[in-house]
């Protein structure tokens, strides 16, 4: 299935060397801490708080409007820490998810409204749906679906919950994500 | 609502500039807001107690009933030690000490959170009514219960932002210091 064309204007978006699309009006705190691996998509609103610790994120993510990557922190007897937030690649996430997991795989679908709690692990391509809240520090392992209801279903083998070919398809959706995230043409004249 | 904001923030508060903040605000010592919090102050001033954490998206109003008006007496008064978690919604009568709005929450109007209450993650509370000490609200249906144990204190978590936020934002300035303004008196 083709996605529709999605158009910005020229004067909202930056464009990279490395293709990586970012919204004038995120905000990225302590930009020096946040590496994007290329064509990756910040859509408005975005919050990226690489002023706690460093985030990284693979090639083709997919950061949706008004989500908050927020890295996690662990209290320890004296003080506290925050921890270094990874994500893989092909990633999407969706809007006004707020993320604060430690570790994101690749191919991995994060739904709408999602919370992900401090210190989560996700492994490649699991399925987050809108609206769920992950408690913090639970594991969500490959082909797993967690539902808004708060259950975790699926596995490997079953395509009812995850489908098999999750590999694929978020390669597919991520790419043609960001080749149909165009800017608009300039008016004929 | 004064068509002036009046923010005063007392030393050792950290609040970043990028904050959405209207009307009378009050914060006291060792404060936190982070980036694009807002804190509307329509029907009356609000005050923060010491050590208050506001994260981002998180929204803070003193709304307006039908048809009053700015009340200066109105006051919305916020106890100390408390945190407002990313994008939750607070719209509370009263709140105490010791609480943690935890992400998207939603606390409507009619409700007074007294202390040491949690409310969980994407919870929406409309109805009006009065959360005792140390209440949980959780899960799905939004059950309620008490807190077995106490919450931990934040203040670490306070002393690290209070440290690091500084290095990377530009922050609004203590205005206001209560010992000048004693001896002014």
């Amino acid at each position: 299935m083709e996605i529709a064309d999605t158009y910005y204007s020229k004067d909202e978006y930056v464009e990279t060397a490395s293709g990586n699309k970012v919204s004038r009006h995120t905000v990225l705190c302590g930009s020096q801490n946040i590496v994007l691996n290329g064509k990756v998509i910040v859509q408005s609103g975005a919050i990226i708080r690489g002023d706690l610790a460093n985030v990284r994120t693979g090639r083709y993510c997919v950061i949706s409007k008004n989500s908050v990557i927020r890295p996690p922190y662990k209290q320890f007897s004296k003080g506290i820490a925050f921890f270094p937030m990874h994500i893989g690649d092909h990633v999407f996430i969706g809007e006004g998810a707020v993320v604060s997991a430690a570790i994101i795989g690749s191919f991995v679908y994060i739904g709408k409204n999602a919370i992900i709690g401090r210190r989560c692990t996700l492994k490649d391509c699991c399925v987050i749906e809108d609206g769920a809240v992950l408690p913090p520090e639970t594991t969500v392992s490959s082909y797993m679906r967690y539902t808004a209801k708060g259950t975790i279903e699926g596995g490997q083998g079953n395509p009812y919950f995850v489908p098999a070919a999750m590999h694929d398809e978020m390669v597919n959706y991520t790419k043609s994500f960001y080749e149909h995230f165009v800017r608009t043409p300039a008016p004929a004249s | 609502m004064p068509t002036e904001n009046n923010i005063k923030i007392f030393p050792k508060s950290v609040v970043c500039e990028e904050s959405t903040l209207r009307g009378d605000i009050t914060f006291s010592a060792g404060c936190v807001v982070h980036p694009s919090a807002t804190v509307i102050a329509e029907a009356g001033p609000i005050i923060f107690g010491e050590n208050c954490i506001v994260e981002e998206y998180a929204t803070i109003a003193h709304r307006l009933s039908d048809g009053a008006s700015w009340d200066a007496n109105n006051i919305l008064s916020i106890g100390s030690h408390n945190v407002f978690e990313v994008g939750c919604t607070v719209e509370a009568a009263r709140i105490g000490d010791k609480n943690v709005f935890e992400s998207k929450c939603f606390v409507g109007k009619g409700v007074t959170v007294s202390s040491g209450c949690v409310i969980g993650a994407g919870i929406r509370m409309h109805t009006a009514q009065v959360l005792p000490e140390n209440t949980i609200v959780y899960g799905q249906q939004a059950l309620q219960r008490e807190a077995i144990e106490k919450q931990g204190s934040q203040t670490l978590q306070i002393d690290f932002l209070r440290k690091v936020l500084p290095n990377y934002h530009h922050l609004r300035k203590p205005n206001y210091d209560p010992k000048k303004a004693r001896s002014v008196v």
